[in-house]
């Protein structure tokens, strides 16, 4: 009962990891680099959510409000910056992302200062179900994740623009030939990548304390799941991230709490040595 | 053309290696005694960096308006630490090699003032912090002693801790420590003077920074059934654990340093879910004249008293007493300013409360200049012993109730 408890806390947080390394996955599934900007952006939704949320008393309505910010944000990064660097070296682009995490956050440190800050939710005690406490809360994040994910997959799988989008990450010559409008797709790409980060960040933001660099601390688990699940591959981050979440807490009991990041870490290590494309990415031709 | 595997690792790795460098620089032109603040003014010292930069620059105006020290004005290079050691480092070396300051002032959080103090050895400037860790105390990181603190050591605090769970009758201690050097000095100072009053800790954990949940950890604390945990945490994290730990409904009561438990916290958490908290901080030397006039000071920069940032009411001290050491020293020689730290801070010497006084009197002769943050008098390893107040957390107030004394 004790490890299906670490499990259920473990959910949640591998939750947040998942929806960030959706969000670089699929950037680097069509751009082709590490968006490096992607946790900042997730502050920005934080900070969004953080605004509306005493005005409405919604954590729906703070989700969405949030995801059409990010949304927003990642659209015009893309227009101001990534855009113009197409073609260029991966490091360049990886650079400017860089560039545009710094000014956001410190846009963010500017306009809310550096003190914590927090969703002031009514604090509930957790559902008792056979053992297992489980917070309302949590449920309720859980379930914007799920809202969110599932709307993500719907848009890859069931729209034109989706098709269009995974033509583009199989074979960006093909797709032009095809008359497939690249330019129409990466905008939708990153309004698409934005809004998966925007979750995220809301999520994190109400589960822990909202601050300027809380995103940017979130990137190394959110790369390293994003690798761990097959770089490309939205389907992959989502089971990565919920891996990586489980695993740690699971392992606590056995190695302690010092060192629970670096076993995911080293379990990532084992599963890339067995299988180097990652749980569900596949391995890219080579002209 | 499509990209590999490796290139997105090799990127990856870069951008986790690419130096944060960031924070800014507000020199001013015409001084010939170069001082770096270097605090914490983003991350998790940002509550308090701030109003400790400001209160540098304000005692660097003070002295310079009583004439500077030994000739000199004092001329103030401000960076950010981002409460981050890596930055730490580079604004340090920044400071060091490119501003050639002769002293780095406010450094918070024992993780930044180990990592910058080596860098400060090597160049020969002083050091003076606001960090808890032992380690600072004694070589390598202080063997030149150039290193003071002008915080309590960790330590001090784990005893003050202790004083007062035996006060409030506490039998079932257990600690919670943010994985570094001050988070674990607090709870192994708690643990070594609770021993040695024949105590037991019933439970242990250090916790990782940067989680999005302490579920777990929390888990394998109150397992234990403890009457009250004792925690080395920060602000942010101390949120999160308090959040957690309500939602579990089991009753149990907090001794939290007075950096965690603090007007932020309450303010995130709301008053039911901090009520009965224990906040222990080092105080202030709240009753002297210097206090006064930091306090003016503190209200004109930042709008709010000065009790609010008990790391602000050190930075001045920092400022003031190495200004009085350099204008005894009659030189802004390092070496021998170092040698003059104790002779004008300690007794025995005419009781001064600010630099211009103290300019004044030592024409006369010996000072002992009283400071704002304690009665800052540094012993052999240029520790500092303040008082430790005990507040408690009522109706969402944080009330002083007694002073403990270690």
């Amino acid at each position: 009962m004790y490890f299906a408890q670490l499990a259920v806390n473990g959910l949640v947080q591998g939750l947040v990891i998942s929806l960030a390394a959706m969000s670089i996955t699929l950037v680097f599934g069509i751009v082709r680099f590490p968006n490096a900007a992607t946790g900042d952006v997730m502050t920005v939704g934080a900070f969004s959510g953080l605004v509306v949320y005493p005005m409405t008393g919604s954590l729906l309505a703070s989700g969405i409000f949030a995801v059409i910010v990010t949304a927003a944000v990642a659209l015009i990064s893309h227009l101001l910056v990534f855009r113009r660097l197409a073609g260029r070296s991966v490091v360049a682009l990886l650079v400017a992302s860089i560039g545009v995490g710094f000014v956001l956050r410190s846009i963010m440190g500017l306009v809310f200062g550096h003190q914590p800050m927090v969703f002031s939710m009514p604090l509930s005690r957790p559902y008792r179900i056979g053992g297992l406490a489980i917070n309302p809360l949590d449920l309720q994040l859980a379930l914007l994740a799920a809202v969110m994910l599932a709307l993500a997959f719907a848009v890859l799988h069931l729209t034109p623009i989706g098709r269009q989008m995974r033509a583009v990450a199989d074979n960006p010559s093909l797709a032009r030939v095809s008359g497939i409008r690249s330019g129409r797709v990466l905008a939708a790409l990153w309004v698409l990548a934005g809004a998966i980060a925007g979750a995220g960040g809301v999520m994190l933001g109400v589960k822990t304390v909202v601050n300027p660099e809380m995103g940017w601390d979130m990137l190394m688990p959110a790369f390293a799941a994003a690798i761990f699940g097959g770089i490309g591959s939205p389907a992959g981050a989502l089971l990565a991230g919920l891996i990586l979440g489980v695993v740690q807490e699971m392992s606590t009991p056995f190695v302690g709490f010092t060192y629970k990041i670096a076993l995911s870490f080293a379990i990532m290590l084992v599963v890339l040595l067995r299988r180097p494309t990652g749980l569900l990415g596949r391995i890219e031709g080579v002209r | 053309m499509n990209r590999t595997r490796r290139e997105f690792l090799a990127g990856t790795a870069g951008a986790m290696a690419l130096p944060l460098f960031a924070g800014s620089v507000f020199a001013q032109s015409g001084g010939s005694l170069r001082i770096g603040a270097l605090n914490p003014v983003t991350g998790a010292g940002g509550p308090y960096g701030e109003g400790m930069q400001k209160m540098i620059l304000a005692a660097a105006e003070a002295i310079n308006a009583a004439g500077g020290a030994a000739g000199s004005k004092i001329e103030i290079f401000a960076e950010d630490t981002q409460t981050d050691p890596q930055a730490a480092v580079l604004a340090a070396k920044k400071l060091i090699e490119v501003n050639k300051v002769e002293a780095v002032l406010g450094t918070w959080s024992s993780g930044i003032s180990l990592a910058v103090i080596p860098l400060t050895n090597d160049a020969g400037k002083i050091l003076m912090h606001t960090s808890g860790a032992p380690a600072l105390s004694v070589p390598p990181a202080n063997e030149k002693g150039l290193g003071y603190r002008f915080q309590a050591t960790n330590d001090r605090f784990g005893r003050a801790f202790a004083e007062i769970a035996e006060k409030e009758g506490f039998k079932r201690p257990a600690t919670m420590a943010f994985n570094n050097a001050s988070g674990i000095g607090n709870t192994e100072g708690f643990k070594k003077a609770w021993t040695a009053k024949g105590g037991e800790v019933v439970s242990e954990v250090v916790y990782e920074p940067k989680q999005a949940s302490y579920r777990s950890e929390l888990m394998q604390i109150l397992a234990a059934q403890p009457d009250v945990i004792v925690t080395g945490s920060y602000v942010g994290d101390t949120t999160i654990i308090l959040r957690e730990w309500y939602q579990t409904g089991q009753p149990v009561k907090w001794i939290i340093p007075g950096w965690a438990a603090n007007s932020d916290l309450v303010a995130a958490l709301g008053a039911d879910v901090v009520e009965g908290i224990i906040s222990v901080d080092s105080i202030s030397n709240e009753k002297a004249p210097s206090f006064a006039a930091y306090d003016k000071a503190y209200q004109a920069a930042m709008g709010k008293p000065g009790t609010d940032n008990v790391y602000a009411a050190m930075t001045w001290d920092m400022m003031t007493v190495l200004a009085l050491a350099v204008e005894a020293a009659g030189s802004t020689d390092m070496a021998k300013v170092n040698e003059k730290m104790r002779d004008v801070a300690n007794p025995e010497g005419t009781k001064v409360y600010t630099f211009a006084e103290g300019k004044e009197a030592l024409k006369s002769g010996p000072i002992n200049y009283e400071g704002a943050s304690s009665v800052l008098d540094f012993d052999e390893h240029g520790d500092v012993t303040p008082d430790f107040s005990a507040s408690f957390v009522e109706d969402g107030k944080i009330n002083r109730r007694y002073v403990v004394k270690i």
